[in-house]
């Protein structure tokens, strides 16, 4: 619920995600077609590359930008673990919606080409393989994500929730 | 530990210390200071005389450098972390100057924000967050969001959150500072009638001579010492 109030900051991202997974599906796709192909293996790596630098910003802002409302839950007695669960579920439920969107996509798409193309024999665009793959690395990056959230959320002070800090 | 079964808190000999651009300062020296159940207290000083740090280190927010707090019987000044947020979700609430509400929840979701945590079902948990609004006479305005409230409302929302969970003790750091007069006494007038119908102690910051006659107590600081309890 929290995560869907963040209204702004969880459609950049849910956005972001989503093109890269497309990105990065559609890399691995070529490469599956084409594997002499070096251009493909170069796109799957920058894919890759900005995959992991985005999930690790995310992770990175979302603790930044709520540091107040975690020392204040850490002041009314929220404990650590109960502030990472709650920063986990932000982080994975914007890269699943990322990958329903994802999905749903395609779906959509291979159900357009086929019906303009009925006679074609190929799969459109990118097969379901490639995008599970990618969510089973783009997974992988979430937990690094994770694990930065959760040093990051050690680091808040519940101190920092009241105004004056010292004296 | 306290000898007395009626101490809520007491301090003994506590000292902290902060190092600020080379300087160290003294925010508490050689504080003692024993606090009944059901005591409502007021911490009055002048600005930088170390009363929000006497505050923080009475609620484990902070740890002194030495001495104890005991807190209900248990020295909380060198509790581990998940003991003392464990301590501060049973038995304190806190209100703050500048309320703290989340502010993409609504009125009733940053009071029972306390209790999700918890094992409590939901029902029972929206129950209590009702009951908690209707202590401070702010029902009305369980659907709106902290952007929606004046200062007075956010602070009474502040209140219900800090009640919700029926604390021991209640310790407000400066609540009526930023708030109008009539605002500021609606505010103490239910910390007050808290007091009384819970009997929870009630510990408040301020620097306002004007809230003296709500306090049974009032512990006077100046550079970081207690200077006079009457």
């Amino acid at each position: 619920m929290m995560v869907l109030r963040e209204r702004k900051q969880f459609i950049v991202f849910c956005l972001m995600y989503t093109f890269l997974i497309f990105w990065t599906s559609y890399s691995i796709e070529l490469v599956i077609k084409t594997p002499g192909l070096g251009l493909a293996s170069t796109s799957f790596f920058m894919a890759l590359s900005v995959g992991i630098f985005l999930s690790l910003l995310y992770a990175w802002l979302i603790v930044r930008r709520n540091s107040k409302t975690i020392a204040t839950l850490k002041c009314i007695g929220w404990t650590n673990k109960d502030i990472n669960s709650l920063i986990s579920g932000f982080i994975l439920f914007t890269t699943f919606m990322g990958f329903f969107i994802i999905i749903e996509v395609l779906f959509h798409y291979a159900a357009f080409f086929v019906y303009v193309n009925p006679s074609s024999p190929t799969v459109p665009l990118v097969n379901l393989l490639p995008v599970f793959v990618t969510f089973i690395i783009f997974l992988t990056f979430q937990i690094l994500a994770i694990l930065l959230a959760n040093r990051k959320i050690l680091k808040v002070r519940p101190i920092i929730a009241l105004k004056r800090v010292g004296v | 530990m306290p000898v007395d079964k009626d101490t809520m808190i007491e301090a003994i000999d506590v000292n902290k210390e902060y190092r600020r651009s080379g300087a160290i300062i003294r925010a508490l020296a050689d504080i003692n200071l024993t606090i009944k159940s059901g005591e409502f207290i007021l911490i009055q000083g002048p600005t930088g005389c170390g009363k929000s740090t006497l505050l923080n280190v009475l609620s484990g927010i902070d740890l002194p450098d030495s001495g104890k707090i005991i807190f209900d019987g248990e020295n909380i000044a060198r509790a581990q972390e998940a003991r003392l947020s464990k301590l501060r979700r049973q038995k304190i609430g806190f209100v703050f100057q500048d309320f703290n509400l989340i502010p993409t929840l609504t009125a009733i979701e940053n009071v029972a924000a306390l209790l999700w945590p918890t094992v409590l079902r939901e029902k029972e948990i929206e129950n209590r967050a009702i009951a908690a609004l209707r202590d401070v006479n702010l029902l009305e305005r369980k659907d709106h969001y902290p952007v929606e409230m004046s200062g007075g409302e956010k602070q009474r929302c502040g209140l219900a959150r800090a009640i919700i969970h029926r604390p021991r003790v209640i310790l407000a750091d400066e609540p009526t500072g930023n708030l109008d007069p009539e605002s500021e006494k609606q505010v103490m007038d239910l910390l007050k009638q808290i007091n009384k119908d819970m009997e929870t102690t009630i510990i408040v910051v301020t620097h306002r001579g004007s809230l003296a006659s709500y306090a049974n107590k009032i512990v006077k600081m100046d550079k970081g010492a207690i200077v006079n309890i009457k």
